[in-house]
């Protein structure tokens, strides 16, 4: 009998606790996954600013379906925290959505749990291929990918860097440099693919640690072999080192390209110098110093982000993480429910041509979840700012050499 | 030729960079025997601390030393008075992990002070090059040569010559037995530990000009430093000074004449042999004084 009461005043706390929590159901809330501390906090925390940024427009303008969005951080500071993070913001959190996650490892680990669970996973920036290649049906991703910045790299220097100097480009000597993690060894990887396939000479293929304090030994490598153009695929400390020291060794390449990471950051431009790293090339997503007809929508994000963050954004992460967050948002909102299965199925209608929003990519989904409209653009140091050199609807100067 | 001359030329300065670090490793391993694993986040303190001084109160990152090398002086000093001290019975992998949870925490208190961006001081000379005939140097690893070996040298002769240095060897070679001749073993500690971190306090500033300050710069020096360590004898301060020599040209050598990535397994392959071979370090006292 005793036991029958207990049980039943159980029955009414927990019927007296969803009472008391219906009225949060005015508000949606979405996941968001990052690194927010640990060695990857920096991008994880710009990459969020792009997701906060689009929910707080989205917010200003109504919300979604009529309600509030509330985010709620999971903080994924390496792949176990990530899948632990991922579990609580599924299951106690009960968010509907996830968004994340900047880096791939994370990624990888967080999005088998969202699966299992049938929760829609946005990607709005980390790169490796395999996320969108597993076969899952809730993970979504609109940035472009490691291959495309492998193959951006490669054809930079036959259609971009080869005309520039009026030379041909199969006649220059290419190094591959790239630091040894997954990052650096998939990049890498497309670039050694995509160089043969192009007939592209390479000359040193040399991996490295980012964690060296000393890159000399490569760099002589690198200026006894006559190296004309490198390719490096790097984080930030290594780039740093790698300017500095082909300085000190005298070490004057053609051009350098970055695919992204340190190349794209405007502290590794501090640290380096901006004389230093005048002329430097970089494949990666759209910097917020791109031409508004290729990139609409991209000059308010830049005013509404020094708004609130007082200053410039660091690096493009956060506009990449925005237009992914919008174009999932109008996906939503269209949705007749946020269930998995009702989300899925509008998120492959979403149908936006490129060059129409603030990054300058399209959204056009394959049914593996892959934005197939989505291309890293070309970028060059120039006076300590990061311009958009190619493609040329969204190019704010053209490609110059001189420098070098 | 000359590219192999100018190889080992960089190992030196590289070598030179690890000695200081090394030195104050040596130096808490030695006499307090407890493996620092925070060692790096000390160094990542240091150099936040010559960060802001430079920064904001215009010093020059070298006149920071001094600030610096005392700050950290007490840095030391409080973790041992107040971490290690009351661990020093305790299990040595309850120290390891004490100094370990420090290291992850120092490491986020900076991500919070800072964040992840890097700071840099801006010091041009440091970074232009020297040419001693056909060969490169940075007056930035010129001065921290200079320093590494006025380190050793000045640390050689405090201990050999003074009071308190005749008081910090008897601590190392048995606890027990300095106590017993009236020496305060506790207080030795803390300045034992003290002066292992003022080291990091130098290096930092030495260090600062050539490579931006992040959170998790230690981990780039101090992995070294430990092999760096046992390749010394684990307790010798020259030891310490030649061995990161060794490893700094090992390091620069292996760097072009194999693979930039493979130069780690070529140090860790050494320190490995080391430890099948001759366990007390190149320049080991033998065994016994363990």
């Amino acid at each position: 009998m005793r036991k029958r009461l207990t049980a039943g005043a159980g029955a009414l706390f927990v019927l007296a606790l969803a009472a008391g929590l219906s009225p949060a159901a005015a508000q949606i809330k979405i996941g968001a996954l990052y690194p927010f501390s640990g060695a990857l906090a920096l991008l994880g925390d710009e990459s969020f600013r792009g997701v906060e940024l689009a929910v707080e427009e989205r917010n200003a303008a109504g919300g979604l379906k009529g309600k509030k969005i509330e985010i709620v951080k999971g903080d994924a500071v390496d792949p176990s925290q990530a899948v632990g993070e991922a579990r609580r913001l599924t299951s106690v959190e009960k968010a509907p959505v996830i968004f994340g996650t900047y880096s791939s490892s994370l990624s990888l680990a967080a999005t088998q749990v969202t699966e299992l669970a049938s929760i829609p996973y946005f990607e709005l920036g980390a790169v490796s291929d395999p996320i969108t290649e597993r076969g899952y049906k809730f993970v979504f991703r609109t940035n472009p990918t490691a291959k495309d910045f492998g193959a951006k790299t490669v054809d930079a220097v036959l259609d971009q860097i080869a005309p520039a100097l009026k030379l041909d480009g199969k006649a220059l000597k290419v190094a591959i440099i790239h630091e040894d993690s997954l990052y650096g060894q998939t990049v890498a990887g497309f670039q050694a693919a995509r160089a043969k396939e192009k007939g592209l000479a390479i000359v040193e293929t040399l991996p490295y640690s980012a964690k060296s304090v000393d890159l000399t030994p490569l760099v002589l490598r690198l200026k006894s072999a006559a190296v004309d153009v490198v390719l490096q695929t790097s984080y930030q400390n290594d780039t740093v080192l790698f300017f500095r020291q082909m300085k000190e060794q005298g070490f004057k390449p053609k051009a350098v390209i970055g695919a992204g990471g340190g190349y794209s950051m405007v502290d590794t431009m501090k640290a380096v110098g901006a004389d230093n790293m005048e002329g430097a090339l970089d494949v990666d997503f759209t910097q917020y110093r791109s031409n508004p007809a290729g990139a609409p929508g991209i000059e308010d994000f830049v005013k509404k982000y020094q708004a609130k963050y007082g200053t410039a954004p660091r690096s493009g992460h956060s506009l990449a993480n925005y237009m992914g967050s919008k174009v999932f948002f109008d996906a939503m909102e269209k949705a007749r429910d946020l269930s998995g299965a009702a989300i899925r199925e509008e998120v492959m209608k979403v149908d936006v041509k490129a060059g129409t929003t603030a990054t300058g990519w399209g959204a056009k989904f394959n049914d593996k979840g892959q934005n197939e409209r989505a291309e890293p653009f070309l970028m060059q140091w120039r006076k300590g700012e990061l311009v958009t050199v190619a493609p040329d609807s969204a190019a704010v100067e053209k490609l110059s050499l001189s420098a070098n | 030729m000359s590219v192999t001359a100018q190889l080992v030329l960089n190992g030196v300065m590289l070598g030179a960079m690890y000695a200081i670090i090394a030195v104050g490793l040596t130096l808490i391993f030695g006499i307090v025997r407890v493996v620092n694993f925070a060692h790096g986040e000390f160094l990542m303190i240091g150099m936040y601390a010559v960060y802001l001084l430079s920064r904001h109160a215009g010093l020059h990152p070298y006149a920071a030393a001094l600030p610096v090398v005392l700050l950290l002086f007490a840095v030391g000093a409080l973790v041992q008075r107040f971490v290690i001290q009351k661990l020093l019975n305790a299990d040595e992998h309850i120290q390891i992990f004490a100094t370990v949870g420090l290291s992850t925490a120092f490491i986020n208190l900076a991500l919070l002070l800072f964040g992840a961006d890097l700071r840099a001081v801006d010091v041009p000379w440091a970074r232009q090059s020297a040419a001693i005939g056909p060969f490169n140097v940075l007056f930035g690893h010129v001065v921290i040569l200079a320093a590494a070996i006025a380190l050793v040298v000045g640390l050689h002769l405090f201990m050999q010559n003074t009071a308190l240095g005749r008081a910090i060897r008897a601590t190392a070679q048995n606890r027990y037995a300095a106590r017993l001749m009236g020496v305060k073993v506790e207080r030795i500690y803390i300045i034992a530990f003290g002066l292992g971190a003022a080291c990091v306090g130098l290096a930092s500033a030495l260090i600062m000009p050539l490579y931006p300050a992040s959170p998790t710069i230690g981990a780039y020096f101090v992995l070294t430093a430990f092999v760096v360590v046992v390749l010394g004898g684990m307790r010798s301060m020259v030891g310490a000074f030649l061995g990161a020599m060794i490893i700094g040209i090992v390091d620069s050598l292996s760097g072009y004449y194999i693979a930039p990535d493979l130069k780690e397994v070529v140090y860790f392959a050494i320190f490995i042999l080391i430890l099948i071979f001759k366990p007390t370090g190149l320049f080991g006292f033998g065994r016994g004084t363990e």
